[in-house]
């Protein structure tokens, strides 16, 4: 920590001034950095932060913002330390450039532009000592300006005040001077006890005014001098490739300057290692053929009309979903290719009550409200592209690698998000902006997808199937755990959380547990979707311990309670509190069903780690098999809260995000390409459509000091909680989702 | 102001004259053009957002002559002539009830979808003053993919009360 002030475009000229106590060494900056005046200069005391003459507080933010705030918790976090007042604070996205061109200031914490995130366990610390360190440049700035002991000098409200004489000065008037000082020693942080901000207040987000009266610009609103349009349409079949075209057929059409065609031929790669965070091999284009006009509809017309054929490929092969679903469920038969988690021998025990069911989970489109596009320009000097990325850091490598430009040529320019979801981590989206655009240079093109293209050609959810055996011993707890998964996903999200380390196998009360998985990607291109694979685990983990729970004619919330009895009791905590609040065990009508889940982003495995999400659910099914899901009451353990209304926001976005991927939604196929190309055929909850409680319960936090990610968490436990309280209203157990597609008619 | 894009189709061409947020505009360009696309791309205007194209989740949604109207699938020559407001015509000083509730209560998540939302909630208000959630469900039937539903219903519910209780 002691270095987080060293600039490297200062250097120290002399050392060890003291006073009051305070060890000073002061610093100025290089000939090259020109001559500073104090009235008029913004002063940057590092990279993250800077102070202007009129107190503005502005953090430079590497991680962005989609929705989760953190571009508004980092600097609420710099603020708690740095005593200024929040009204002066402002935030600015953190360069990926600039982070590459100086040796990394922003690399704090995994994944530093990875959007959300602002309470990381590395990063907001950091950003307290930021606060905390240009308070007491500040502190010693003023102390200079008055011969004074700094121990005698307050910060607070942006406002430095010698308690002796009662003397002020406001931050912005002695900035330009604090920047140049640099401490020899870095200042304690405070301990959170002594919070005045943080835990307290819970600041609306600092780009909310734009969000109401529409001046929030996000990657769709750029509008760039001398700006055209393009519209894209890719091979409907993934994988496939573009044939033949047409473009005399629409060149004369309204508007229109140019048809361009992409594939992978046109890459040229980076001139240095790429440094993408989520690395270039899953980012490559798709073959397309794309339209460029004055205006987005002129292109859109034309692209409509432009005779194209295509070669769709092998994946044309798969005649509808079921068929993959049918061949990922066979590939179960075998033994899984890697055993992700074993203890003890789960074929030792060869007599006992078995419980064994397949469950499935398909592919889901994350669509987030902005569809995807972005602008970019490309001239022979640089490249710069506007986006609505999840993480600039991979915008910028993989801008790079599609121009084969220096990196010193490139720039991102981050936007608002529009929602992402996981959708736009990768930035293939941004290499296709710049494969088109850098064909029709020194003009700014922007690219929009249709919502069709877009859903059509997503990085969709990883389906997975998974295979799961238990032997119950004669108090019909489990003897063994014996689950195998085919995860039909790209490596890079083809993740184990919540399925090797569920909690069942990692508590150490199933005394053979045996978990692997078989990778077996099919064309259909996968991508993060919120809580990846997560979100699949907790459906199925918690719809077989329900099964066993009901095999040993136990209660499924004894059942768990057991199961948990010796792990972090924050679990148990969740549980009870959830079942509770939902008056868990009252006699219910017919009809109506109860059920339980509980889950953990992404440390299920560790004790007092991650998010625990508990959810109860309350359903009722007519005999014709309408289901009504009335109430959802959740309990969540993520140690402490910074933030209380934005983790409350998390947790019911969440919620909602998980009850909509449990009911509805399903990417289904047709000769290998995607049916559903909009929210008409891919349905999303609307208003009328909420169970009519949705309670958020605070009531069994733990305390414990972390303050782990919560915006994936809740997604996980709110399907089986509704699949297990249909069982319990109907007898009809559901191993897979969308829940609605099942026929739930009973009696 | 007029705007002209370089069509060589005179057929497929229109003069048509808008008003959006009282300030008149008159623009060549195609008849079928969406006045989604005339707002955004011809008059700069960014607030009003595209998120579907067919008229289903609402981001679009504009005030035609004082009607909720998603935008999107509106042809720029069937309002010639008509009164627009856009979110960014809402209320001058970003003062509208809504506008203030929905900051005091921290509606947003990404934000994308809520001009939409605040077209709609308020030409709900206008037409209903005291909104059942019923009527809620029935009239701001946008998408909101951030879940920012049970802050929206809620928002609406104090604006309706704070309007009442305010006459
Ligand atoms: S963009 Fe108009 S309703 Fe969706
Ligand atoms: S706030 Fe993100 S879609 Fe509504």
């Amino acid at each position: 920590m002691t270095d987080v002030l060293l600039n490297r475009r200062q250097f120290l000229v002399s050392a060890s001034v003291v006073a009051g106590g305070m060890s000073l060494a002061l610093v100025s900056r290089t000939a090259s950095a020109g001559t500073v005046s104090e009235a008029d200069t913004v002063a940057e005391f590092s990279p993250w932060l800077s102070i202007a003459p009129d107190d503005t507080v502005t953090v430079y933010v590497p991680t962005g913002e989609f929705g989760t705030g953190s571009m508004t918790q980092v600097p609420m976090n710099v603020a708690e330390e740095l005593g200024c007042d929040w009204a002066h604070v402002r935030a600015e996205f953190a360069s990926a450039r600039r982070d590459y061109l100086e040796g990394g200031p922003y690399a704090i914490g995994s994944q530093p532009f990875f959007t959300g995130h602002g309470t990381d366990h590395a990063r907001m610390p950091y950003a307290l000592q930021l606060g905390a360190s240009a308070r007491e440049r500040l502190k010693a700035a003023a102390a200079q300006r008055w011969s004074a002991a700094v121990a005698d000098i307050q910060a607070r409200d942006s406002v430095l005040t010698h308690i002796p004489s009662g003397r002020t000065l406001r931050y912005g008037e002695v900035a330009a001077a604090a920047a140049m000082i640099a401490l020899a020693e870095e200042p304690a942080l405070k301990p959170q006890s002594e919070w005045t901000f943080l835990g307290k207040a819970s600041p609306a987000k600092l780009q909310l005014p734009g969000m109401v009266d529409g001046s929030a610009a996000y990657g769709i609103d750029v509008k760039v001098p001398g700006m055209v349009y393009a519209a894209l349409l890719q091979c409907p079949v993934q994988g496939g490739r573009l044939r033949h075209h047409e473009p005399e057929a629409v060149m004369k059409m309204p508007g229109v300057r140019a048809v361009v065609t992409v594939d992978r031929s046109g890459t040229a790669g980076s001139p240095v290692t790429a440094k993408a965070t989520f690395g270039l091999a899953e980012t490559a284009v798709q073959s397309a053929v794309a339209v460029i006009a004055d205006h987005y509809w002129q292109a859109k017309t034309a692209l409509q009309a432009l005779p194209v054929a295509w070669d769709f490929g092998e994946g044309a092969d798969w005649k509808t979903e079921q068929q993959l679903y049918d061949d990922a469920l066979a590939r179960l038969d075998e033994p899984a290719a890697m055993v992700l988690r074993e203890a003890g021998d789960v074929t030792a025990v060869t007599t006992g009550r078995a419980v064994a069911a397949d469950y499935l989970t398909p592919y889901c489109d994350q669509a987030p409200m902005e569809p995807l596009n972005g602008t970019a320009l490309v001239t022979s000097e640089r490249v710069d592209v506007w986006t609505p990325c999840q993480d600039s850091q991979q915008a910028y490598w993989v801008a790079i690698d599609e121009t084969g430009a220096a990196p010193e040529q490139v720039f991102v320019h981050r936007t608002l998000v529009g929602g992402a979801f996981g959708r736009r981590s990768f930035s293939e989206d941004v290499r296709m902006v710049v494969a088109i655009a850098k064909q029709y240079p020194d003009v700014p093109v922007q690219v929009i997808w249709s919502r069709e293209e877009m859903m059509r050609q997503g990085r969709y959810r990883t389906l997975i199937a998974a295979r799961m055996r238990a032997v119950l011993d004669a108090h019909g707890m489990p003897l063994t755990w014996d689950a195998r998964a085919c995860q039909a996903g790209n490596p890079m999200v083809s993740l184990p959380l919540g399925f090797a380390d569920a909690v069942y196998a990692v508590s150490g009360a199933i005394p053979n547990v045996r978990i692997g998985t078989t990778r077996h990607p099919y064309h259909i291109l996968t991508g993060a979707y919120r809580g990846p694979c997560y979100n699949s685990h907790a459906f199925m983990v918690e719809t077989f311990v329900d099964e066993c729970a009901v095999a040993a004619g136990a209660d499924p919330l004894d059942y768990r309670l057991k199961l948990l009895a010796d792990w972090d009791p924050a679990w148990s905590n969740c549980l009870r509190v959830a079942a509770e609040k939902a008056g868990w065990g009252k006699p219910l009508p017919e009809g109506r069903g109860m059920g339980i889940a509980i889950a953990n982003w992404p440390m299920a495995g560790m004790k007092q780690a991650g998010s625990t999400v508990c959810a109860v659910a309350q359903v009722d099914v007519s005999r014709d098999g309408k289901l009504t899901v009335h109430a959802l009451d959740v309990t969540f353990d993520c140690g402490r809260f910074v933030n209380r209304d934005a983790v409350l926001a998390q947790l019911e976005g969440g919620v909602i995000y998980g009850l909509n991927m449990s009911l509805s939604e399903e990417i289904t196929i047709r000769d290998g390409a995607v049916v559903e190309g909009n929210f008409h055929e891919y349905r999303l909850l609307r208003m009328a459509d909420l169970p009519a409680r949705i309670n958020i319960h605070f009531d069994a936090l733990s305390g414990h000091d972390r303050f782990a990610m919560i915006g994936e968490a809740p997604v996980g436990p709110i399907g089986p909680a509704i699949g297990n309280a249909i069982f319990q209203a109907t007898g009809k157990r559901i191993r897979s989702t969308p829940l609605l597609k099942h026929d739930l008619a009973w009696g | 102001m007029t705007v002209t894009d370089n069509s060589i189709n005179a057929a497929a061409s229109a003069s048509i004259s808008l008003t959006v947020n009282g300030e008149q505009h008159r623009l060549e360009l195609a008849a079928d053009t969406p006045l989604l696309w005339v707002l955004r791309d011809h008059l700069g205007m960014t607030g009003t957002k595209f998120g579907c194209g067919i008229a289903q989740c609402g981001a679009c949604t504009v005030h035609v002559d004082g009607r909720a109207t998603r935008s999107c699938m509106m042809p720029v020559e069937a309002v010639d002539g008509a009164t627009i407001t856009t979110i960014e015509g809402l209320a001058p000083r970003r003062d509208h009830v809504l506008q203030t509730l929905w900051l005091e209560m921290n509606v947003p998540q990404c934000g994308y979808c809520q001009s939409g939302m605040l077209m709609a909630a308020a030409a709900l208000l206008d037409d209903i003053p005291a909104p059942t959630d019923a009527d809620i469900d029935a009239r701001v039937s946008n998408i909101c993919r951030c879940g920012t539903y049970p802050r929206v219903r809620a928002a609406i519910h104090r604006a309706a009360a704070a309007r009442n209780g305010g006459q």
